[in-house]
């Protein structure tokens, strides 16, 4: 018995949260394993006792990191009651609260390894299915109209969240980050025939007024 | 000397090489050797050329958007009957349908990747979304132009169908499961049809 696996068990979150920021800040090809060693106080040896290359680091740092996005995003979504409110909190999230250099990273090296093509297929569908539970809401309580399948709209908000998160990082993100925001709010109102923002307001309102 | 004399064409060659290898490998396992050897010049060739490995690879992404660029945005298609199947045509052409189109995306997700990084890259991004965008926004204007399209903003249009191609796009490169070019193609053209009042089937290539 070794004393070794029980120390590392420690230590993995931190080298995954180190090579998240690492990541993010110098980009893969810049990053080496010694300088996510070094952020997470640990040798390089630490991190390759848990992953053999960057690309199983990235894999797994961007499931980290979309997981913490994920609870964030979920203790918002408790304190809302309409799916409309829900939605454009959604939106608003990925506009605002979303690092997308990360992402944008994990597309490049998903196109030549298998491994970060699944974690990126992994995150992408739970967040789709996210945003396909809060359109399910909406139809259920009459909000949103039910013209489209929700799994179907939640592919379409997703995709193009990210096709427009791509123009804010490339072009000027302060010209482009509100003209993102509008895009969302408009193809919802085209899909789920709903006037989102009016219909936030109001549904909140009526529950504070309840309370 | 004599090597740089008889190939004047040799920068394009190697410029040529690198983009393969881009495609191929990604863009962190290209390395100078590989590009020499696949263009058949001497790695010393390559350095007369290009004095980093770098600038090679910045050159070489700029190189295969200026051609692609020419060929696909130059002017909108002039031998179609409507402006409507002129766009369907647009659409199609920035998909990620067949072998030379799928490398083109290779390299455009490479240049996303540089560009959020490298400040020297971000005006090539820039420069190449604004090509892209005046071009779609132009084939909506014929549109809005002929009657076909409802009055809007070509621009903002333009925005709305590049997020919808880059988004769908990379998603078909990617294998997803729920999202191949086929599908891609019909979404896009709903989508769109729903934006600008026209048929779907006739926004379908």
């Amino acid at each position: 018995m070794s004393p070794r696996p029980q120390i590392e068990h420690i230590r993995k979150p931190q080298i995954l949260a180190a090579a998240a920021e690492v990541i993010t800040e110098r980009g893969l090809a810049a990053t080496r394993i010694s300088d996510i060693a070094e952020r997470a106080g640990t040798s390089a040896s630490g991190v390759l006792y848990w992953f053999a290359t960057k690309d199983e680091l990235l894999a797994e740092a961007l499931t980290v990191d979309e997981e913490r996005f994920n609870e964030y995003v979920t203790q918002r979504l408790v304190s809302l009651r309409s799916p409309s409110a829900k939605l454009l909190m959604l939106f608003e999230s990925c506009v605002d609260d979303y690092d997308w250099s990360l992402w944008i990273e994990v597309w490049s090296r998903a196109l030549h390894d298998d491994a970060t093509r699944a974690a990126r297929q992994r995150s992408d569908d739970r967040w789709r299915e996210l945003l396909a539970s809060v359109i399910r809401a909406g139809q259920a309580n009459g909000e949103f109209a039910r013209t489209h399948n929700p799994t179907q709209v939640a592919l379409t908000f997703a995709t193009l969240i990210d096709g427009l998160a791509l123009q804010v990082t490339l072009r000027d993100p302060l010209i482009t980050s509100g003209q993102m925001l509008e895009t969302c709010i408009i193809t919802a109102e085209r899909l789920l025939e709903v006037d989102l923002r009016a219909t936030a307001v109001d549904a909140e309102e009526k529950v504070a007024e309840r309370a | 000397m004599t090597e740089v004399a008889t190939q004047p064409e040799a920068r394009g060659r190697i410029l040529e090489a690198a983009c393969e290898l881009i495609a191929e490998d990604g863009i962190d396992d290209v390395r100078i050797a590989r590009v020499a050897m696949r263009a058949g010049a001497s790695t010393a060739l390559v350095h007369h050329y290009f004095s980093t490995r770098e600038e090679l690879l910045a050159q070489a992404l700029l190189h295969s958007f200026e051609l692609a660029g020419d060929e696909r945005f130059g002017d909108e298609p002039a031998d179609e009957r409507t402006a409507t199947r002129a766009l369907a045509r647009m659409i199609e052409e920035c998909l990620p349908a067949s072998g030379s189109r799928e490398r083109d995306w290779v390299l455009w997700v490479e240049l996303w990747v540089r560009a959020v990084r490298d400040p020297s890259l971000r005006p090539v991004a820039t420069q190449l979304y604004e090509r892209y965008r005046s071009w779609l926004a132009s084939g909506v204007q014929a549109g809005v132009d002929s009657g076909e399209f409802r009055p809007c903003d070509p621009d903002v249009v333009a925005d709305h169908a590049m997020a919808l191609l880059d988004g769908f796009g990379i998603r078909a490169m990617l294998g997803d499961p729920s999202m191949d070019v086929a599908r891609a193609r019909t979404t896009i053209a709903r989508l769109l049809a729903a934006v600008l009042g026209v048929d779907a089937k006739e926004l379908e290539w």
